[in-house]
């Protein structure tokens, strides 16, 4: 018979909890609270918009969000194949995003003239999720796993950051296993097998034994990897115990909400987040593939376009309704634009050198267009924004410092956003 | 008489037993290989060995092959002695020894060209003042062979035939015998359908024909040159022949298809070319498109619902109703996957190119790359300029291109896919990243990158005959490394690394435990009955349309079978579960298909164990995850694959409570999970915990969740 913790009393799944920790040999239990030099002035914690963002929901666009159809309409020979908007903000935006538009268009800003080198797939994803170029010989975090060794965790039993409809990949970079991020890959189904399946007594046995057969192997192998796994059966025992396990199910939602995000992966995913926004869960990442559009654009924009117009209209307006949008920034991004002339099979390319991005909430403005590119969508006009400048927005609004230097295992100094600016224009 | 182990090779003679400093040419069958091996490790038992005249020799037994007992003294020279030169007492202690060691090899080509490998591993070790790891000892490499070759754990039936054999060429014999076995294919298929981005949904459309036809192509052993050349050059429609996979996959994305082309297949790190000059690597952005220009005279990309009968669909509009038209439109799509190769070139540079070599718009010819000036006096250089000036050749440019890249001539194809493989059996390759091979100096050990490559051409690009080489080094035969490795930091292979079992493996594994050896019996097939359904003739009518449209209902529902995850099918599958396994049946328990990973759906669905524990989406090349997550950590404590091994109808449960005794019974499952007996200790932890509330059941739940069961040592 399976007896769920959940059913446990609180004080019973303490205890079970807490032996549990003292039966896992050879782990190391991270403080809950890690902080660096907490105390020490930094440059940026002056400027405006610092540490207001408590929480930070990072949408990623796989593939190469095309800009010129979405952030950053055209009128010119290279206009999609939809008309811009007008929003109510004053700017425009691509035909595929009429909620946006009408509903949230005061609260975002839109930095049109990001730019930077890396035109393929992989290694644009991860520059757009670490602020570093991808290299052989480090893997480098992202800003929930920085967030979490300068910050801390906010929510003692959960785990400080989520990634939602991808692979912990581009996660804990240098730090240890403990800072990588929590993977859904399936928003609907949450956090399966949430549930131990025998009795606590059983499990604690089990467990006990697992630990002495298991020692030597342990002990003989000084590997990372395996390392990590002994960490990931404590910290996963960790959160069997936690209070706020029911975040991960969607289903004690209204209906008529869930639809509101849109039934599928990515509006789903937005609704998680917004319920790990509101345990304190610091940084959740939900991504979002179908980008990659090299044909046929105005079908898939109209499929992909209007999945996140939904989603992101939703969950602006869900966080204002609960009064978390002042301290909930919402990041939208990819890992690089599209080419601004329509090829012959009627879509776009890969285009690096300028494309947008959005954010709001956590401090930023409302109905700001920062830079711009030509009338073409072709090269940047005014004010570039590196990928590391845009990390650095982020970091400073989180309120970390950004000149905080931290070494990695391998002796090299690393800071969040690699020595990136912090655009104070975006934030209110 | 003592005779010293160090001169006496004219007494060994005397003896009747043969010896030999220098490896002779040809070595007949059957004669043990006469080289110098690895000496045996400190820990090796030696004895004194009495021959029928009274002399004696300090050696270690190696084993019986025949009617010869093979020895090996400390310098590391193996002998053989016939049985009826040894003394009774003596030959009746061989009979009974364990052999150490390696054993000795089957073929004594595959044996000498594995030492040569060992030699340049050697040297490379020792330029960094390192010294190999000890050998493995045979319950290591029996459970290591078995994941790197097959793609499983051995079942505890095939470990202990393993280990009870006798045999002195044991090792090779088990290799020779898993290289041409099917969970060879399945192993490999996996590998690859990761490293080329294999999904069955792409370009809305099936990909069945294009995974049957690689898998064919694996259990046909043909050469990876073959196999390549086919998909580069391949023609026609995905439903006719699968080789067009390839580059329909990336449909209408030529420059992308182009830079996986050369990163996977030449170890060309050109991706950043496709912008801009490459900031580090000397390829230029003029460079990446005039090689892409060998495909500018390939179409992939088709008008949506045309399907090449474009007037067709036209007329058929009037015919069908909107319903119809709208359902037709999957049937369209799937047969507007076609590769079409006209005559007229449109690549031309990018609108943004800014180097002074030319203007944007400019068309571009095609060139082939070079990585040293050397290059161009390369033969094959020569014959694709031949055939490129040849104007009205039947040669079209995507067959100069892919003559030349399968070529053995070609500087980097067989060095890559060389490399590739290495780490697969290593878990580290010679040069890494395996997709940048543009500076073998940088690699841990340029000699041996080197030789590999050559190996991989001499052996013409079998891989099979490459995996069983490498099998039989004993660089890969040694124990597993067990310091840390620095990321970044070169490893010069003084034994393979500890891995995770890849997701593949890892399921795989659950599999076997849960049926055994039955485990390779069921194939998925699904190619045909789709192109049959999905196929439009050339003069479609409405009548034909409404047809498959009926079909294609039927078949959709039959071909989710086997791939279902296991929530989905859980309720289909209750009523007839069934362990029993054939060709066209998996084996199903508590709702979960038990089938390969190779023969599920590809990839899996997000809440399967396989993609739980890191299976690729298939989206980026080579992007299987060997990370653990509290997820995954779950589902290894509470989902469905702990809980069918604790099924009393599973395998490894069912064999182990058959045993008589607790202590047989333990050792039941350690060796079918760890191939190995547990220690003293371990047995009697474990038959403690069983007499204090827990079952054997509850012991597989731990033997599954240990870090010795999910890492190959």
């Amino acid at each position: 018979m399976n007896i769920s913790l959940l059913k446990l009393d609180p004080v019973s799944r303490r205890v079970f909890v807490e032996r549990l920790a003292k039966t896992t040999l050879g782990v190391t239990v991270l403080p809950t609270v890690l902080r660096a030099e907490d105390e020490v002035k930094t440059d940026n914690a002056a400027l405006p918009g610092f540490g207001k963002a408590k929480s930070v929901i990072w949408l990623q666009m796989i593939g190469g969000m095309t800009h010129i159809d979405t952030l950053d309409p055209k009128t010119g020979e290279t206009k999609g194949p939809k008309d811009a908007i007008a929003t109510k903000a004053g700017y425009q935006l691509g035909g595929y995003l009429p909620k946006l538009a009408e509903l949230q268009s005061d609260k975002l800003t839109i930095i049109r003239s990001m730019s930077s080198k890396t035109g393929v797939h992989a290694a644009g994803q991860y520059v757009m999720r670490t602020g570093y170029e991808l290299r052989g010989t480090i893997k480098h975090p992202n800003l929930g796993a920085w967030a979490q060794s300068t910050l801390g965790v906010r929510n003692k039993s959960l785990p400080s950051s989520v990634c939602i409809n991808r692979n912990s990949d581009h996660g804990n970079g240098f730090f240890s296993a403990a800072f990588s991020p929590i993977p859904i890959l399936d928003p609907d189904s949450g956090l399966q097998y949430a549930k131990m399946e025998s009795s606590p007594e059983i499990t604690d046995k089990r467990l006990t034994l697992l630990n002495k057969l298991d020692s030597g192997f342990r002990a003989k192998f000084q590997d990372l990897n395996l390392k990590n796994y002994t960490d990931f059966y404590d910290d996963t025992l960790k959160l069997l115990g936690s209070e706020d396990l029911k975040v991960f199910k969607l289903d004690e939602e209204p209906e008529a909400l869930r639809e509101l995000y849109g039934s599928n992966k990515f509006g789903q995913g937005c609704m998680l987040a917004r319920r790990l926004v509101e345990k304190g869960v610091r940084f959740i990442e939900v991504s979002h593939g179908g980008w990659d559009m090299h044909n046929d654009i105005d079908d898939a924009m109209e499929e992909h376009g209007t999945t996140i117009d939904t989603a992101i209209s939703a969950l602006i307006g869900d966080l204002e309704a609960r009064g978390l949008l002042s301290s909930t920034m919402i990041v939208l991004c990819s890992e690089f634009g599209r080419t601004p002339k329509i090829n012959s099979r009627s879509g776009r390319d890969h285009y690096p050198k300028v494309f947008s991005t959005m954010l709001a909430g956590g401090g930023i403005k409302g109905g700001f267009v920062y830079g711009s590119s030509d009338k073409e969508g072709a090269e940047v006009a005014d004010k570039q924004v590196s990928i590391q400048d845009f990390h650095s927005i982020v970091g400073h609004g989180m309120g970390m410092n950004i000149d905080q230097v931290v070494m990695a295992p391998n002796g090299r100094p690393f800071t969040v956003g690699d020595k990136g600016k912090v655009i104070t224009d975006v934030f209110a | 008489m003592k005779i010293s182990s160090l001169s006496c090779v004219a007494s060994l003679l005397a003896l009747g037993m043969t010896a030999s400093a220098a490896p002779p040419a040809p070595v007949p069958a059957l004669i043990p290989e006469p080289t110098k091996q690895e000496a045996p490790s400190d820990k090796a038992v030696y004895r004194l060995w009495h021959d029928v005249q009274g002399r004696t020799v300090d050696a270690t037994f190696r084993g019986i092959e025949g009617e010869n007992v093979f020895l090996q003294t400390k310098d590391g020279y193996v002998y053989r002695l016939p049985f009826n030169r040894l003394v009774p007492e003596d030959l009746a202690v061989a009979k009974k020894l364990k052999p150490e060691g390696l054993g000795i090899p089957a073929d004594p080509n595959v044996a000498r060209a594995a030492q040569k490998i060992d030699e340049i591993v050697a040297i490379g070790l020792k330029s960094a003042k390192q010294e190999p790891n000890a050998l493995a000892n045979d319950e290591q490499f029996v459970r290591r062979v078995y994941l790197d070759l097959v793609g499983r754990i051995p079942t505890r039936e095939e470990t202990m035939t393993f280990l009870a054999d006798t045999s002195a060429s044991k090792r090779a014999k088990i290799i020779d015998k898993l290289v041409s076995s099917d969970g060879f294919n399945s192993r490999m298929f996996d590998y690859f359908s990761d490293m080329l981005r294999i999904t069955d949904d792409a370009q809305k459309a099936k990909f069945f024909t294009y995974e049957e036809w690689f898998k064919d192509q694996l259990r046909l052993n043909r050469p990876w040159d073959k196999i390549v050349y086919d998909m580069i050059t391949a023609d026609g429609k995905l439903l006719d022949g699968g080789a067009s996979g390839y580059l329909l996959r990336d449909k209408g994305m030529r420059l992308d298809n182009l830079s996986l082309t050369l990163s996977t297949f030449m170890g060309a790190n050109v991706a950043c070319a496709q912008c801009h000059d490459h900031p580090f690597a000397d390829w230029t952005q003029r460079q990446f498109y005039e090689m892409a220009s060998f495909f500018g005279e390939t179409d992939t990309y088709k008008s949506k619902s045309s399907g090449g009968n474009k007037g067709a669909y036209g007329n058929l509009r009037k015919e069908l109703t909107p319903e119809e038209l709208k359902k037709s439109k999957k049937l369209f799509l799937a047969n507007a996957l076609t590769i079409t190769d006209g005559d007229k070139n449109d690549v031309k540079l990018p609108d943004d190119y800014k180097y002074k070599d030319g203007n944007p718009g400019d068309p571009i010819l095609p060139k082939l790359v070079m990585w040293t000036a050397e290059d161009k006096k390369l033969p094959i250089y020569a014959m694709a300029d031949a055939a490129l000036k040849n104007g009205d050749s039947k040669e079209d440019l995507r067959e100069t291109f892919g003559k030349w890249m399968t070529s053995p001539q070609n500087p980097r194809f067989a060095m890559t896919i060389a490399n590739r493989l290495w780490k697969l059996m290593f878990g580290v390759a010679v040069k890494e990243p395996v997709s940048d091979l543009d500076n073998i100096e940088g690699s841990s050990n340029p000699m041996l990158l080197t030789h590999l490559a050559e190996e991989m051409k001499r052996l013409k690009f079998d891989i099979r005959a490459y995996m069983r080489l490498l099998c039989n080094t004993q660089a890969y035969q040694r124990e597993a490394i067990t310091k840390e490795i620095v990321a970044g930091e070169p490893y010069y292979f003084p034994g393979p690394i500890l891995r995770r079992m890849s997701s593949e493996q890892a399921w795989d594994s659950c599999v076997t435990l849960a049926i055994g050896d039955k485990v390779d019996e069921y194939k998925l097939k699904r190619a045909e009955s789709y192109a049959s359904v999905m196929k439009l003739s050339d003069q479609i009518t409405a009548d034909e349309i409404r047809s498959k449209l009926a079909s294609m209902g039927r078949t959709m529902s039959k071909n989710a079978g086997a791939g279902k995850n296991a929530k989905n099918s859980k309720r289909k599958m209750m009523t007839n579960e069934e362990v029993e396994v054939d060709q066209t049946h998996p084996a199903v328990l508590d709702g979960l298909v038990l089938a390969r990973a190779s023969e599920l759906q590809q990839p899996e669905k997000e809440n399967h164990f396989l993609r739980m524990f890191g299976q690729s989406d298939r989206q980026i090349s080579d992007s299987e995850s060997d990370e653990g997550s509290i997820p995954q950590v779950l589902m290894l404590m509470n989902g469905e694959a702990q809980s069918v091994l604790r099924n009393q109808r599973s395998l490894v449960l069912s064999t182990s409570m058959s045993m008589k005794t607790p202590e047989q019974q333990v050792e039941s499952l350690y060796y079918s999970f760890f191939s190995r007996k547990p220690s003293a200790v371990e047995l009697t932890d474990a038959m403690a915990a069983l007499s204090s509330g827990l079952t054997v059941s509850d012991l597989t739940w731990v033997l599954f969740n240990s870090r010795e069961f999910i890492f190959v040592q």
